[in-house]
């Protein structure tokens, strides 16, 4: 047998029943559409989060206060001895080289108040550096002022969904807003921006880090984000303001400083397990459909029993009958593979259109994995009905009716 | 045809194809096992954090500063304008039907001991602890009872902390330092392991003022609170509201939960997890019936003629289509209940190699299995059944 008889063969033997041979194939693209669907969310998910710290800004340290050691959530809960100050911050821009713009950052919440309007926001209290360590931009006036970011002017800068709401069709440039019973004078609008890393940027103002550490009645920063000059000096600037704070807080290391490699690497390590995990309970359906292949070509072997005696009678070896019933599972499975992939490409495709902020994407790995897994599906369960036609004997086979 | 009949026709039918018959139902199996296995994780899972919730009982709240309406963390803000405070938690003791009120304020501290030091969670809080949170001291006394708003210079470490700290040796009575200050060591808490991913062994308790003062704050992280537990919750988390709202100038800038409040959007969260996990291990029984679809398609082409002559001697079409569906039936149904049996040996089997994992396969979950393989298989029966009922006897006498 030619191989090109030998697909003939098998797809003669397909083609024979069709709705048999459909619905085998139908359960193979139902588990590689599932799988490849769920590796995209995930791999979505993944390139969301990478897009979200883009717009953080580039090569940024920031540094918390509090030394953590085990759980991954205690910035959030630690207020340790010693904190950070506008000193530590002022010492960073100073001493350390490799640095090239240092903003300190206090966070609280406050009410905001513009006539009869109120609303509770978001307050930063920030510098005029600020603007380009976190890629702010305006929709009209201006940042902060530069100057010493001890002496601060009460003036505040705007997010968009503040404006809407408290200032309405009115121009908020030059209006006076009351900030938690202080007034503050509005320079400048951000543009829209919506929720970044949780956090909305439209509810915010920010004002001079001074104002706001008087405000919350505060002398320690929230943290600090530097600017790296460029990404290969990032590790050199993160040991040299571990060093320098170490110093300034009479030798203990009470800081944590996050680079926003390592972040990312932990987002990324926790999303790949989960898409992993997910993909893994989808791809237990590619079992079963191995299993509906597999039954059904004992059912094609045992129903061409006849047709197998004769080949075997005229000469056709048993390596060639293993050959031609793995080729028609294997056709069958990569079928079934290939259609599956259409489908989620389909599904993805769809996802896009419905939510175009999120990336949903087969990675192309997930491809050709699909494509190989489907394959092997097909050769491993059809292994068994395939030995099984090879081990006929063409005498008994012929005879049998 | 006999009920009786009608069943061993069935039955034959499965039983002449016994490996067939075991490969379409091994299909199910698994598409089962994995449901009940996940939807078991699930369930154990929520199990277990809603009794790391339960062991404080259905009477206590917290309150936490910030109002957050949306987000799940409250007190994630850094500092709000108006905070909570010592005052605050003072001015709850006289709302009616509350018994006792933890001021907390938290953070991270090193704390010394001789040569040894270490990075520790650091709670101040008040003598109460042990009645509101449930906990045990395993030796010594806990902090003594006192104004909250005198600093005192005792400390109780957790079992962890003191092991670390001193080894085997006695801690009672020993000092040890926090920050710049001393204290003095008056109790060990028993163990308490992991809660909500914090470890509650690796821990330090010092009374509230002395807190605030060491990490340079006039304010609390939360309050908690234990009230009668005969009062509903309700009743008690308004008069709470109306204490703080009067001394917040009427700006309601804090948050109140109860326990029963933090269970339901636990209940909540966990329920949807689990749904979509065992929603994606249902794939895998979706093609389990195709499987059985395709293999009672293929049944009725093979017995064509039997079917003709059934029919020839008067059985119905109705009977036909029966019959068919009853194999159906019953080879996803015993599927599905080798399936249940297999997950919830696996879940057996995992949960004694991983103890760290609870399981908990709960009987709405296996009954619900049950019955979808039973709909499967029936509804995986119909296109065959009807093609069988269709048959007309004389042509189906001649197909041989």
């Amino acid at each position: 047998m030619t191989p090109r008889d030998l697909i003939a063969f098998s797809a003669g033997a397909l083609r024979g029943h069709r709705l048999r041979s459909g619905l085998s194939l139908v359960g193979v693209a139902i588990g590689v559409a599932s799988v490849v669907v769920l590796t995209s969310l995930g791999e979505g998910a993944r390139l969301y989060v990478t897009g979200e710290f883009a717009t953080l800004g580039t090569n940024l340290l920031i540094i918390f206060p509090g030394k953590t050691e085990t759980t991954g959530m205690s910035p959030f809960i630690t207020e340790a001895p010693h904190d950070l100050t506008l000193d530590d911050a002022d010492a960073i821009a100073r001493r350390v080289r490799q640095v090239r713009r240092v903003a300190p950052v206090v966070f609280g919440g406050a009410s905001a108040q513009r006539g009869e309007r109120r609303r509770d926001i978001g307050v930063w209290g920030a510098t005029s550096d600020m603007l380009e360590v976190r890629k702010i931009r305006l929709r009209a006036g201006r940042y902060l002022p530069p100057g010493e970011a001890t002496r601060g002017q009460n003036v505040c800068v705007i997010g968009a969904k503040v404006e809407q709401e408290l200032f309405g069709a009115e121009s908020p440039l030059g209006q006076v807003l009351r900030l938690s019973d202080e007034r503050f004078r509005v320079i400048g609008v951000m543009a829209p921006r919506g929720t970044s890393m949780g956090v909305d940027f439209d509810e915010m103002v920010h004002v001079p880090v001074s104002r706001a550490m008087r405000m919350f009645n505060k002398t320690t920063l929230f943290r600090i984000l530097a600017e790296v000059s460029s990404h290969e000096e990032i590790p050199a600037a993160r040991a040299a303001v571990l060093g320098i704070l170490k110093e300034r807080h009479q030798g203990a290391e009470d800081v944590t400083v996050w680079t926003q490699d390592s972040v990312l690497a932990t987002f990324s390590r926790i999303l790949a397990l989960l898409t992993a995990a997910l993909a893994g309970i989808a791809a237990i359906s590619l079992t079963v459909a191995g299993i509906g292949i597999m039954n059904v070509m004992l059912v094609s072997v045992s129903e061409r029993t006849r047709e197998i005696g004769l080949l075997k009678a005229v000469g056709v070896t048993g390596r060639q009958v293993v050959a031609a019933f793995l080729v028609e599972a294997a056709i069958l499975s990569t079928a079934g593979g290939v259609t599956g992939l259409g489908v989620a490409f389909g599904a993805t495709r769809l996802l896009r259109s419905l939510y175009p902020s999120f990336p949903a994407h087969a990675p192309a790995w997930a491809v050709a994995a699909a494509i190989g897994v489907s394959l092997a599906v097909g050769l491993l369960f059809g292994a068994l009905p395939a030995r099984r036609a090879s081990r006929l004997d063409p005498i008994a086979a012929l005879a049998r009716r | 045809m006999a009920g009786r009949d009608f069943w061993k026709l069935a039955w034959d039918a499965v039983a002449a194809h016994p490996l067939r018959s075991a490969l379409t139902t091994l299909g199910i199996v698994i598409g089962v096992a994995s449901v009940i296995l996940l939807t078991s994780l699930g369930e154990g899972t929520r199990r277990a954090i809603a009794s790391d919730f339960l062991q404080f009982g259905t009477n206590v709240m917290a309150i936490h500063r910030g109002k957050t309406t949306t987000t799940g963390i409250p007190g994630a803000i850094a500092g709000t304008v108006r905070k909570l405070t010592i005052e605050d938690s003072e001015a709850l003791r006289r709302v009616p039907g509350v018994e006792r009120v933890v001021p907390v304020a938290f953070g991270s501290a090193r704390i010394e001991a001789g040569e040894r030091g270490r990075s520790v969670v650091v709670y101040g809080v008040t003598s109460e602890v042990p009645a509101v949170w449930k906990f045990e001291v395993g030796q010594g006394r806990f902090l003594p009872a006192g104004d909250p708003r005198r600093e005192a210079p005792f400390a109780v470490l957790g079992p962890k902390a003191k092991r670390e700290l001193f080894g085997e040796a006695n801690a009672l009575g020993e000092r040890v330092r926090i920050g710049t200050r001393r204290f003095l060591v008056v109790g060990v808490m028993a163990p308490k392991g992991l809660m909500l991913g914090f470890d509650m062994d690796d821990t330090a308790y010092i009374p509230v003022a002395s807190a605030q003062s060491l990490f340079n704050t006039d304010e609390l992280v939360e309050i908690d609170l234990l009230f009668s537990p005969g009062l509903p919750p309700a009743r008690v988390k308004a008069g709470v509201r109306e204490a703080l709202l009067r001394r917040h100038g009427g700006e309601e800038d804090f948050t109140v939960t109860t326990q029963t409040e933090m269970q339901d959007v636990l209940n909540r969260v966990m329920s949807v997890v689990t749904l979509a996990v065992g929603g994606i291990g249902a794939i895998s029984l979706l093609v389990g019936s195709i499987g059985i679809l395709t293999m009672m398609w293929i049944s009725v082409g093979e017995r064509t003629s039997e079917i003709g002559l059934v029919k020839a001697i008067g059985a119905t079409p109705g009977q036909i289509s029966r019959l068919f569906l009853l194999e159906a039936a019953l080879l996803s149904l015993a599927g599905g209940v080798l399936g249940v049996g297999a997950g919830m040996a696996i879940g057996a089997g995992v949960a004694w190699a991983v103890p760290a994992v609870s399981l908990h396969t709960a009987p709405g979950f296996v009954v619900a299995a049950l019955l979808v393989s039973l709909f499967v298989g029936l509804a995986s029966g119909v296109l065959p059944a009807r093609r069988a009922a269709r048959l007309d006897p004389l042509e189906a006498l001649r197909a041989e």
